[in-house]
């Protein structure tokens, strides 16, 4: 028996925003790497913001390179 | 105990835990007694995966002639169990290639996957007394 995946982001409503997208994705990723590369809370804080930013703003900075060229 | 029986529970440990680690993600820090970061790596992969899936992301499967599938296979199976069981239950696992959300999805669950492969290489690295 299979079954099939229960929601979807559009059946069930939700706003697909790339941008929220990309910060879920940098919470995320930056979430695993502060818990498994720093070892007290000091420094986990820290590279959470240094890695997070890095995502965010280098997916921007991407994004605005990318900008004038035609999709 | 003698020197060679200790290397060998050592070695019990690293095989055990590294093959834990792949079975979910965080039970191989469980087993190594490390319970609240199990706990956080466990949610934390879970949740990229099952991100990954509402995405309608795809679950990779080797195409001949196609290369890359095959190192995309080995990050979307990283996931373990998680992966093989999405893959049997359920309906698409070739995810909803029209969907918007559809690339996002992709790579939530292979980044899932890379994720619990980390995972096994830290557990493979506290046994063996490289990391505390």
């Amino acid at each position: 028996m299979r079954i099939s995946v229960p929601v979807t982001m559009l059946a069930a409503g939700f706003p697909v925003d790339h941008f929220l997208i990309m910060l879920l994705y940098a919470f995320l990723v930056s979430s695993f790497f502060a818990m498994l590369w720093a070892s007290d809370r000091p420094s986990r804080t820290r590279l959470f913001t240094k890695i997070f930013g890095a995502l965010v703003l280098g997916g921007l900075a991407v994004a605005w390179l990318m900008y004038p060229f035609p999709s | 105990m003698t020197s060679e029986a200790s290397v060998e529970t050592a070695d019990s440990r690293t095989w055990i835990g590294v093959t834990l680690a792949w079975i979910f993600p965080g039970l191989g820090h469980f087993y190594l007694g490390r319970r609240r970061r199990a706990i956080f790596y466990a949610v934390i992969v879970t949740a990229t995966f099952l991100f990954g899936l509402v995405f309608e992301g795809r679950l990779d499967w080797p195409e001949p002639g196609a290369p890359l599938t095959y190192l995309a296979t080995f990050a979307s199976l990283g996931s373990g169990l998680l992966s093989i069981l999405a893959r049997l239950l359920i309906e698409n696992p070739r995810g909803g290639v029209l969907s918007v959300t559809y690339e996002y999805g992709c790579t939530f669950l292979r980044t899932a996957g890379l994720m619990n492969l980390l995972l096994m290489l830290d557990v493979y690295d506290i046994t063996r007394g490289r990391k505390s």
